[in-house]
């Protein structure tokens, strides 16, 4: 449905391109190219004619699985990348175009191969560790033989050379002695030898000890460093133990204690020279695992690294694919199989582009017969698409946070790009601090190139979508700073002398009357004269407080007139003659008023009370006004404006139910007179089926809504206007701050005269600014500023409640994360 | 430099400044219109602002008070 607003010229961005429900008719054998080349293009929005069927019921769902498989490999690759270390952030080398069917078959091949990698590499560490645990029982069992019977033979020898039958201190093992000094005294013992977790090692002896009656013998020895464990592949700490014993009930009862500690057992031979042997062959084995295993690693890490080169391009191949069969899924297939029809919203504009597309995935399947392009006419209403560049993107995607604009209706984001960052810079007015801000923004514009690419954290990211926005805050910060003559809190008198000068020349009275005004008034800005007098809080107060309704009043009377120009865009006279008309004057007859006294008051000069006026205006508007008389006429001109206020409130609520209500009946009874009438006109009958969908007219519902409209109105006009005076809070708090920063850390450290207590106050002033003022501030007079807009601005005029045009395109899928 | 003759200054300042836009970014009318819009309220608003200063400074009533010390 277009209208027009009369022959006025179009202005970008001020409301949505029009747009067209179109029906694309695609022969099947050209339908995935087709697809292909729209997400190319990003400017069709397909509309779901399967909306009704389950996943599996749909035309394309073995493709769709076959890509999920695929997309599961995919995930499968990039995990044992990761686990590898490689990363697979490289670009995707663009040029070489994969097929898609050998791309399927490459990663079901690599999988498996991979797979088989993973499983021998792991059965070979397995041996390995074995091995390794084997080597160290057989070192450290043969230490404790080797030690004893060396002791033993000194022993020997000591006996013999002295006939005195003493026990030395550090006597060998009992059953050492036995078995090697008194063979007949030999009782058959057997052992077993293992490896231990550590820190099981005291619950198995108790165990053992208790099992076997204390009839056991257990020595053991710690290894130095931690080993991998066989079976769970981590490094333990472990002891090598032996177990000595006697009789075959022991022996069983042992190895179930050991398999339950998960104790591993080794086979070792007390023969000494079958020992060295047997070190000798697991040496060796060791080795040639070691060597088998590197190679094994090598091959493997060389593999995962030619895949990195190409995963991203496969990741976004498979990803296009999986988007191209998810959109074919949307598509209604004809009764005849051979071909498919497409429903979707596209820009007018985009007409000729779209067609050429379809002409092009045509020629490049050879197929007989062309797709088929044609626009639907329906009462849906469409998406809202706004063309914005990257100046604009961030200025619209603040508004849009707020409500997406109906179809066609003006879109307050022209005037949010020079609004907001006006009174964010209203609240945060100062150069010092405007020139850091743009410092930091003009940072991310000069390597806007190279930041795009990257992938940047959350906060940055957000910054750097943001940059415009933050240059345009940056800018206007700067003028405003100006303004208020603030540099850092500094006031500078940059234009010129100051206005005031002492009273006579001795300046007597200067700390008790004051200074008076001799020159003409300083040409741009706050006098520099102010800051630091006693004084300077009331006057700034009462400028910044009137300064904060006069921007208010104006915004809001910019709204208003905005909802003006929608009403004349949409034909909606009700709305212009019922709401407008009675809106503009309750604003301005009031808050309107207010601002005329203000900007009198200022140019005269004289010493009214506007309080007193305002609020004596309502309570007894006859009365006569005496010293706040301000002009001729003005008790005449307030009771006027008072009547014209309280006419406006019944205005905007009355006339438009009543009408609205009539406008109906009138439909309805025109409608059942063409039924009786003329049943063959087409036309009729085909409004017949629209009138029964707007049927529907409650009076109450209707009057309530207006009512509700009223009252926000009305009382939205104060509390708004109220609203804006955060202008001169977050002003003032941010010259405060700034103020106390330099008089009580920077000029309190430099009038300590040391060196090192200034450098000192310099960091505290610095990182105080930074944090405080440049951060938090920033942050707070932008969440402000943006409510202004949101609330009291956009109340005025703006609907919001459309939805945003998102059509098939690639590009979008790039930024997808997995 | 009196109200009348700056606030002058600052439409002729608006006014330059959207033929140099019109000059140097020429992309279209309706884009075009777009950045006059822009920059006519850019000066709209920096007028305003500097003119409630002045205004307010023209006939004071508080006047400046200096602490001792000064």
């Amino acid at each position: 449905m277009r209208r027009n607003g009369g022959g006025w010229p179009t202005m970008d961005l001020l409301r949505s391109e029009p747009m067209q429900l179109a029906q694309l008719i695609i022969p099947i054998e050209s339908a995935r190219p087709t697809i292909s080349y729209l997400g190319d293009l990003g400017l069709f929005q397909f509309k779901d004619l399967n909306a009704d069927k389950s996943p599996f019921q749909r035309t394309y769902a073995a493709q769709m699985k076959r890509c999920g498989e695929m997309a599961r490999k995919l995930r499968f690759l990039r995990e044992q990348m990761i686990k590898a270390g490689l990363s697979t952030s490289t670009r995707p080398s663009a040029g070489t175009d994969v097929d898609v069917e050998k791309l399927e078959v490459k990663l079901g091949e690599l999988e498996a191969e991979i797979i088989e990698m993973n499983a021998n590499n792991e059965q070979l560490q397995r041996t390995y560790a074995e091995l390794a645990e084997y080597k160290l029982v057989l070192q450290k069992a043969g230490e404790f033989f080797h030690s004893t019977k060396s002791i033993a033979a000194i022993q020997q020898r000591e006996l013999k050379a002295q006939s005195l039958g003493e026990g030395s201190i550090d006597s060998p093992l009992l059953l050492e002695q036995e078995m090697v000094t008194d063979p007949s005294k030999q009782v058959k013992l057997g052992f077993v030898s293992g490896l231990l977790q550590r820190d099981k090692s005291t619950a198995f002896e108790r165990i053992l000890f208790r099992a076997t009656r204390g009839n056991v013998f257990l020595k053991q020895a710690v290894v130095e460093e931690p080993i991998r464990d066989p079976s769970s592949g981590e490094k333990v700490e472990k002891n090598v133990f032996v177990i000595f014993y006697s009789g075959e009930r022991a022996k069983n009862k042992i190895v179930k204690i050991c398999e339950a500690f998960a104790a591993n057992r080794y086979p070792f031979a007390d023969d000494t020279s079958k020992q060295f042997q047997m070190i000798t062959e697991v040496s060796g084995r060791l080795s040639e695992l070691k060597t088998t295993i590197d190679v094994g690693l090598l091959h493997q890490a060389s593999l995962l690294q030619d895949i990195a080169h190409q995963f991203e391009h496969w990741n976004l191949l498979v990803k296009k694919e999986k988007s191209i069969y998810h959109t074919l899924n949307m598509l209604s297939i004809d009764v005849t199989k051979k071909c498919l029809v497409a429903e979707g919203w596209c820009p007018v504009s985009a007409t000729t582009q779209i067609q050429n597309v379809l002409q092009r995935a045509t020629l490049d399947c050879n197929s007989q017969v062309g797709a088929i392009f044609h626009v639907l006419h329906t009462e849906e209403s469409p998406p809202t698409y706004f063309c914005t560049n990257k100046f604009t993107t961030a200025f619209q995607e603040i508004v849009d946070a707020y409500g997406v604009a109906k179809y066609q209706e003006a879109n307050p984001g022209v005037y949010t790009i020079i609004t907001f960052p006006f009174l964010f810079a209203v609240m945060f007015g100062d150069w010092g601090h405007g020139i850091c801000l743009l410092m930091a923004t003009l940072y991310f514009i000069f390597r806007e190139k190279s930041l795009s690419n990257q992938k940047l954290g959350d906060i940055t990211g957000m910054i750097f979508g943001g940059r415009y926005v933050i240059l345009m805050m940056a800018l206007f910060s700067i003028y405003t700073g100006l303004i208020y003559n603030e540099f850092f809190s500094v006031p500078f008198d940059i234009f010129g002398p100051s206005a005031y000068a002492c009273r006579d020349l001795s300046c007597r009275d200067a700390s008790t009357q004051g200074l008076i005004k001799v020159h003409s008034t300083y040409p741009f800005g706050v006098d520099p004269v102010w800051h630091g007098t006693r004084s300077e809080l009331p006057f700034l107060n009462s400028l910044k407080m009137k300064m904060s309704i006069l921007l208010g009043v104006a915004q809001m009377n910019l709204g208003i007139v905005l909802s003006y120009f929608n009403a004349r865009f949409f034909a909606n006279d009700l709305n212009i003659r019922y709401q407008f008309v009675p809106q503009i004057i309750f604003l301005n007859s009031l808050f309107g008023y207010l601002s005329l006294l203000i900007i009198v008051k200022w140019c005269t000069g004289s010493q009214a009370d506007l309080y007193h006026v305002m609020i004596y205006m309502f309570l007894s508007p006859m009365e006569d006004l005496g010293e706040n008389q301000l002009f001729v006429g003005q008790k005449f001109l307030q009771v006027m404006l008072l009547l014209l206020a309280l006419a406006a409130v019944p205005w905007m609520l009355f006339p438009k139910p009543f009408i609205l209500k009539k406008q109906h009946e009138e439909r309805h009874r025109g409608q059942s007179y063409a039924i009786l009438h003329s049943v063959d006109d087409p036309l009729e009958m085909d409004l017949h089926p629209n009138s029964h969908g707007h049927e529907e007219f409650e009076f109450s519902e209707v009057f309530v809504h207006q009512l509700i409209h009223t009252i926000e109105f009305v009382l939205g006009a104060v509390s708004n206007t109220a609203s804006y005076l955060r202008l001169w809070a977050l002003s003032l708090a941010h010259s405060e701050l700034s103020s106390v920063f330099y008089d009580k850390v920077l000029l309190l450290a430099w009038g300590f005269n040391n060196t090192l207590v200034l450098i000192i106050g310099i960091i505290v002033f610095i990182s105080a600014t930074v944090g405080v003022l440049l951060v938090m501030e920033t942050l707070s007079a932008f969440l402000h500023a943006l409510r202004l807009h949101w609330v009291e601005f956009q109340n005025k005029f703006y609907e919001g409640d459309g939805y945003k045009f998102q059509p098939f395109s690639f590009t979008s899928l790039s930024e997808e994360d997995e | 430099m009196g109200f009348v003759v700056t606030s002058l200054i600052f439409t002729v300042i608006g006014i330059l400044a959207s033929l140099c836009t019109r000059v140097f970014c020429n992309s279209g009318p309706s884009t075009n219109l777009l950045l006059v819009t822009l920059v006519i309220t850019a000066t709209v608003c920096c007028w305003m602002m500097w003119a409630i200063v002045y205004l307010a400074q023209m006939k004071p009533l508080i006047v400046p008070i200096l602490t001792d010390g000064e």
